[in-house]
Protein backbone atom coordinates (compact mmCIF):
# COMPACT_ATOMS: atom_id res chain seq x y z
CA UNK A 1 0.00 0.00 0.00
CA UNK A 2 1.16 3.27 -1.26
CA UNK A 3 -0.88 6.14 0.12
CA UNK A 4 -0.97 10.08 0.80
CA UNK A 5 -3.92 10.38 3.11
CA UNK A 6 -5.44 12.17 5.82
CA UNK A 7 -6.58 9.66 7.96
CA UNK A 8 -4.37 7.13 10.15
CA UNK A 9 -3.57 3.02 9.34
CA UNK A 10 -3.78 0.14 11.32
CA UNK A 11 -0.21 -0.24 11.76
CA UNK A 12 -0.92 -4.01 12.93
CA UNK A 13 -2.66 -5.02 10.03
CA UNK A 14 0.36 -3.57 7.90
CA UNK A 15 2.72 -5.91 9.56
CA UNK A 16 0.19 -9.01 9.47
CA UNK A 17 0.16 -8.59 5.72
CA UNK A 18 3.83 -8.15 5.48
CA UNK A 19 4.54 -11.23 6.78
CA UNK A 20 4.82 -12.91 3.73
CA UNK A 21 6.59 -16.29 2.45
CA UNK A 22 10.34 -15.78 2.90
CA UNK A 23 9.77 -12.96 5.31
CA UNK A 24 12.56 -13.21 8.31
CA UNK A 25 12.40 -9.50 9.41
CA UNK A 26 9.74 -6.26 8.90
CA UNK A 27 10.99 -3.13 10.45
CA UNK A 28 8.83 -0.07 11.06
CA UNK A 29 9.05 3.33 10.66
CA UNK A 30 6.57 5.62 12.43
CA UNK A 31 7.30 9.34 11.99
CA UNK A 32 5.53 11.25 14.98
CA UNK A 33 4.23 14.64 15.39
CA UNK A 34 6.66 15.56 18.34
CA UNK A 35 5.24 18.02 21.10
CA UNK A 36 7.79 21.22 20.13
CA UNK A 37 5.72 23.94 21.74
CA UNK A 38 3.06 23.34 19.06
CA UNK A 39 -0.40 22.98 19.05
CA UNK A 40 -1.02 21.25 15.80
CA UNK A 41 0.64 20.49 12.59
CA UNK A 42 -0.54 21.05 9.49
CA UNK A 43 0.96 19.13 6.04
CA UNK A 44 0.44 19.63 2.01
CA UNK A 45 1.23 17.38 -1.11
CA UNK A 46 1.61 17.76 -4.21
CA UNK A 47 -0.28 14.76 -4.53
CA UNK A 48 -0.09 14.27 -8.22
CA UNK A 49 3.87 14.20 -8.14
CA UNK A 50 4.56 12.92 -4.70
CA UNK A 51 2.25 9.65 -5.00
CA UNK A 52 4.11 8.52 -7.86
CA UNK A 53 7.60 9.34 -6.79
CA UNK A 54 6.49 7.32 -3.11
CA UNK A 55 5.95 4.24 -5.60
CA UNK A 56 9.38 4.84 -7.21
CA UNK A 57 10.88 5.13 -4.09
CA UNK A 58 9.51 1.55 -3.27
CA UNK A 59 10.13 -0.21 -6.29
CA UNK A 60 13.66 1.23 -5.86
CA UNK A 61 13.80 -0.40 -2.32
CA UNK A 62 12.53 -3.87 -2.77
CA UNK A 63 14.88 -3.62 -6.09
CA UNK A 64 18.08 -2.68 -4.35
CA UNK A 65 17.66 -3.89 -1.02
CA UNK A 66 15.93 -7.23 -1.94
CA UNK A 67 12.81 -6.34 0.23
CA UNK A 68 9.63 -8.69 0.28
CA UNK A 69 6.84 -6.12 0.64
CA UNK A 70 7.06 -2.08 1.33
CA UNK A 71 4.18 0.23 2.48
CA UNK A 72 4.20 3.73 3.01
CA UNK A 73 1.87 5.94 4.03
CA UNK A 74 1.80 9.53 4.33
CA UNK A 75 -0.81 11.38 5.96
CA UNK A 76 -1.92 15.04 5.08
CA UNK A 77 -4.28 17.64 6.53
CA UNK A 78 -4.42 18.98 10.57
CA UNK A 79 -2.21 16.18 13.08
CA UNK A 80 -1.95 17.07 16.47
CA UNK A 81 0.33 16.28 18.51
CA UNK A 82 1.25 12.61 19.08
CA UNK A 83 -0.53 11.36 15.92
CA UNK A 84 1.13 9.62 13.43
CA UNK A 85 2.49 11.18 9.93
CA UNK A 86 4.51 8.63 7.72
CA UNK A 87 4.35 5.17 8.11
CA UNK A 88 6.73 2.66 6.61
CA UNK A 89 6.59 -0.97 6.38
CA UNK A 90 9.20 -2.93 5.32
CA UNK A 91 9.40 -7.17 5.25
CA UNK A 92 12.79 -8.80 3.68
CA UNK A 93 14.51 -12.09 4.71
CA UNK A 94 17.45 -10.85 6.75
CA UNK A 95 16.96 -8.19 9.33
CA UNK A 96 19.97 -6.09 7.38
CA UNK A 97 17.83 -5.32 4.70
CA UNK A 98 15.26 -4.54 6.29
CA UNK A 99 16.84 -2.03 7.95
CA UNK A 100 18.61 -0.57 4.87
CA UNK A 101 15.75 -0.58 2.87
CA UNK A 102 13.37 1.45 5.34
CA UNK A 103 16.64 4.09 5.71
CA UNK A 104 16.55 4.27 2.18
CA UNK A 105 13.53 4.97 1.74
CA UNK A 106 12.71 7.39 5.04
CA UNK A 107 15.97 9.77 3.44
CA UNK A 108 14.81 9.44 -0.21
CA UNK A 109 11.35 10.76 1.21
CA UNK A 110 12.88 13.70 2.42
CA UNK A 111 14.97 14.94 0.33
CA UNK A 112 12.93 15.34 -2.56
CA UNK A 113 9.26 14.58 -2.54
CA UNK A 114 7.10 17.60 -2.41
CA UNK A 115 5.67 17.24 1.14
CA UNK A 116 5.41 20.45 3.35
CA UNK A 117 5.17 20.83 7.00
CA UNK A 118 3.92 23.30 9.48
CA UNK A 119 3.84 23.61 12.96
CA UNK A 120 1.17 25.86 14.02
CA UNK A 121 2.04 27.33 17.16
CA UNK A 122 -0.20 29.85 19.83
CA UNK A 123 1.93 32.79 17.59
CA UNK A 124 0.71 31.69 14.34
CA UNK A 125 2.71 29.23 12.65
CA UNK A 126 6.17 28.26 10.64
CA UNK A 127 6.51 26.44 8.04
CA UNK A 128 9.25 23.03 8.22
CA UNK A 129 12.76 23.89 6.97
CA UNK A 130 13.58 21.31 4.41
CA UNK A 131 17.01 19.30 5.10
CA UNK A 132 17.94 19.39 1.43
CA UNK A 133 17.82 22.84 0.38
CA UNK A 134 17.66 22.66 -3.32
CA UNK A 135 15.36 19.34 -3.18
CA UNK A 136 16.70 17.26 -5.92
CA UNK A 137 16.25 13.91 -4.36
CA UNK A 138 13.97 11.44 -5.24
CA UNK A 139 11.93 11.58 -8.82
CA UNK A 140 14.45 13.99 -10.51
CA UNK B 1 -3.55 29.57 -24.76
CA UNK B 2 -3.88 29.14 -20.92
CA UNK B 3 -1.03 27.29 -18.34
CA UNK B 4 -2.14 26.63 -14.77
CA UNK B 5 0.13 27.49 -12.16
CA UNK B 6 0.14 25.86 -8.96
CA UNK B 7 2.30 27.75 -5.51
CA UNK B 8 2.61 25.26 -2.82
CA UNK B 9 3.13 25.80 1.11
CA UNK B 10 4.59 29.31 2.15
CA UNK B 11 3.94 30.21 -1.58
CA UNK B 12 0.81 29.36 -1.63
CA UNK B 13 -0.32 31.40 1.28
CA UNK B 14 0.93 34.11 -0.11
CA UNK B 15 -0.07 33.96 -3.90
CA UNK B 16 -2.46 31.57 -3.87
CA UNK B 17 -2.87 28.01 -6.02
CA UNK B 18 -4.29 26.44 -9.21
CA UNK B 19 -4.02 29.80 -10.65
CA UNK B 20 -5.29 29.56 -15.03
CA UNK B 21 -4.10 32.08 -16.95
CA UNK B 22 -4.16 32.59 -20.59
CA UNK B 23 -0.81 33.64 -22.02
CA UNK B 24 0.73 34.31 -25.25
CA UNK B 25 2.20 31.66 -27.44
CA UNK B 26 6.18 31.60 -26.90
CA UNK B 27 5.74 33.19 -23.32
CA UNK B 28 9.05 32.03 -20.99
CA UNK B 29 8.56 30.20 -18.51
CA UNK B 30 10.18 32.91 -15.59
CA UNK B 31 8.31 36.05 -17.46
CA UNK B 32 5.04 34.03 -16.47
CA UNK B 33 5.76 33.34 -13.00
CA UNK B 34 6.84 36.87 -12.45
CA UNK B 35 4.09 38.11 -13.86
CA UNK B 36 1.20 36.25 -11.97
CA UNK B 37 4.03 36.84 -8.74
CA UNK B 38 3.78 40.03 -9.25
CA UNK B 39 0.09 40.10 -7.73
CA UNK B 40 1.70 40.13 -4.19
CA UNK B 41 4.74 41.59 -3.24
CA UNK B 42 6.01 39.48 -0.58
CA UNK B 43 5.03 36.35 -3.03
CA UNK B 44 6.85 38.09 -5.44
CA UNK B 45 9.78 38.88 -2.78
CA UNK B 46 9.66 35.76 -1.72
CA UNK B 47 10.57 33.71 -4.66
CA UNK B 48 12.62 36.41 -6.66
CA UNK B 49 15.81 38.75 -5.84
CA UNK B 50 16.12 42.01 -6.15
CA UNK B 51 17.93 41.36 -9.53
CA UNK B 52 14.66 38.96 -10.67
CA UNK B 53 16.45 36.03 -10.51
CA UNK B 54 14.91 32.80 -8.61
CA UNK B 55 16.11 32.35 -5.00
CA UNK B 56 18.82 30.26 -5.06
CA UNK B 57 16.21 27.11 -2.80
CA UNK B 58 12.76 27.87 -5.13
CA UNK B 59 11.78 24.61 -6.78
CA UNK B 60 10.19 24.75 -10.20
CA UNK B 61 8.45 21.71 -12.25
CA UNK B 62 6.89 21.72 -15.85
CA UNK B 63 3.80 19.08 -16.15
CA UNK B 64 5.94 17.19 -13.23
CA UNK B 65 9.38 17.24 -14.13
CA UNK B 66 11.70 19.41 -12.28
CA UNK B 67 13.45 22.13 -13.77
CA UNK B 68 16.77 23.91 -13.43
CA UNK B 69 15.65 27.75 -12.30
CA UNK B 70 18.73 28.92 -14.41
CA UNK B 71 16.61 27.24 -17.31
CA UNK B 72 13.77 28.50 -16.94
CA UNK B 73 14.25 31.91 -18.30
CA UNK B 74 14.48 29.99 -22.04
CA UNK B 75 12.00 27.82 -21.36
CA UNK B 76 8.61 28.03 -23.54
CA UNK B 77 5.42 27.47 -21.81
CA UNK B 78 2.78 25.44 -24.27
CA UNK B 79 -0.59 25.19 -24.13
CA UNK B 80 -2.28 23.61 -21.43
CA UNK B 81 1.34 23.32 -19.15
CA UNK B 82 1.03 22.87 -15.14
CA UNK B 83 3.86 24.77 -13.67
CA UNK B 84 5.05 24.25 -9.57
CA UNK B 85 6.94 26.97 -7.63
CA UNK B 86 7.39 25.66 -4.63
CA UNK B 87 9.94 26.03 -1.08
CA UNK B 88 12.46 23.51 -0.05
CA UNK B 89 10.65 20.10 0.92
CA UNK B 90 10.11 18.83 4.38
CA UNK B 91 8.10 15.69 4.22
CA UNK B 92 8.71 12.49 6.10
Amino acid sequence: MIAIQTGDVDIGKLINQAKQRGTGAIVVFDGIVRNDDIREMELEAYEEVALPELEKIATEAKKTHHLLSVDIIHRIGRLAVGENILIIVVSAGHRKQAYEGSRYIIETIKAGVPIWKKELTKDGGRWVPGEHQHGCGAGK
Amino acid sequence: MTVRIRFFARFRELLGTDIVVAVPKNKGLSDLIKDVASRNKDGYDAIFDEKGAFREFVILMQNGRRLETSDAPEIKVADGDEIAVFPPVAGG
